[in-house]
């Protein structure tokens, strides 16, 4: 299909309708810049869309990938160049994409600022992905940044048991575990309870680096955890009203 | 924020009649010398091609950058022009 210069007019309409290629009527002046167009859809065609995803397992990422590069129109590029250069978008995103999905919990910021997983990974992203885009699909709770910055500081204390924040006495002490547990549900709540300054509560969550907790063991523990909370909070009031009762 | 230059706003101003090449927004000296040697020499000619092209921008542009090298805003300024043009007296 090398001489396009020898085809009809009709023959070169057809193959811009083909490529779907919007154009007028073929005339002198118009021929070359269509004949131009055909030859650079036909290079585009030629080079298929064979990223093999190096070490990806995400499947759901990967049919992402193909569909907007047949499009041919950057439908989620943040690529600099807007025209059709939808390979060259595709290769960085494989990279960052790559880390992005073998450490849910150790999301390093930069990759997600460049692409956010919706499917996924229900909880934690870092920071900047969310002041630069909102998603409203998967987070219920509110993409304030104050908060991220508290949860960031969750999640990363998730799996490294340092927490030096209980030994001082915070208010907050309990509320990363809260948050913890809580990661993928709101995040409302406060707990007043925790003010009362009680429990030092070490909900373990070991989880093996690289696998999600299933959701309904969070939920568990966070019962536990506000049955507990709530336990104490009862034994303290007993304890404070008994001496009045006494001074009486 | 595109604003429009003297040139533009003197050429959607009337009809081009036989006004020369160079009096499209964009195109100086340089780009209209080039479009007279491919035999474009009168406004009115561009407008044509414009025409056939079915306004469609990028089309245009294309074809522009094509035919005398003009960079996006020279391209951008060509096609407002003759768009805005075409708005009011086509």
């Amino acid at each position: 299909m090398a001489a396009l210069r020898n085809k009809s007019d009709q023959e070169i309409k057809d193959l811009l309708n083909e490529y779907g290629i919007k154009h007028g009527p073929l005339v002198d002046t118009t021929r070359p810049l269509y004949e131009k167009k055909l030859k650079e859809a036909m290079a585009k065609a030629k080079v298929p869309v064979t990223k093999p995803s190096p070490d990806r397992t995400f499947y759901r990422e990967d049919q992402e990938e193909v569909t907007y590069v047949t499009y041919q129109t950057p439908v989620r590029s943040e690529g600099p160049s807007g025209d059709g250069k939808p390979y060259m978008r595709s290769r960085p995103e494989y990279s960052e994409r790559d880390r992005v999905d073998d450490k849910p919990y150790s999301r390093s910021r930069p990759e997600y600022s460049e692409r956010d997983r919706v499917d996924d990974k229900p909880y934690s992203r870092s920071r900047p992905e969310y002041s630069e885009r909102d998603r409203v699909d998967d987070k219920p709770y509110s993409r304030s940044r104050p908060e991220y910055s508290e949860r960031d500081r969750v999640d990363d204390k998730l799996y490294s048991r340092s927490r030096p924040e209980y030994s001082s006495g915070r208010p907050y002490v309990d509320e990363p575990h809260v948050y913890n547990t809580l990661s993928s549900s709101s995040y409302s709540k406060p707990t007043p309870v925790v003010k009362s300054g009680g429990g030092v509560v070490k909900k373990e969550n070991t989880t093996s680096s690289g696998r999600l907790i299933p959701l309904w063991i969070q939920f568990l523990v966070f019962l536990i955890l506000a049955g507990f909370l709530y336990f104490i909070f009862t034994n303290m009031e007993s304890a404070e009203s008994s001496p009045f009762n006494r001074i009486q | 924020m595109s604003s429009t230059s003297q040139k533009h706003k003197e050429f959607v101003a009337e009809p081009m009649g036989e006004k020369l090449v160079n009096a499209l927004a964009g195109i100086g000296e340089v780009l209209g010398k080039r479009l007279e040697e491919k035999g474009f020499d009168k406004a009115y000619v561009v407008l044509g091609q414009f025409l056939v092209l079915k306004k469609d921008e990028e089309l245009f542009r294309d074809w522009l950058k094509d035919t005398c090298g003009a960079n996006v805003k020279q391209q951008g300024d060509c096609y407002g022009c003759l768009r805005e043009w075409c708005d009011s007296f086509l």
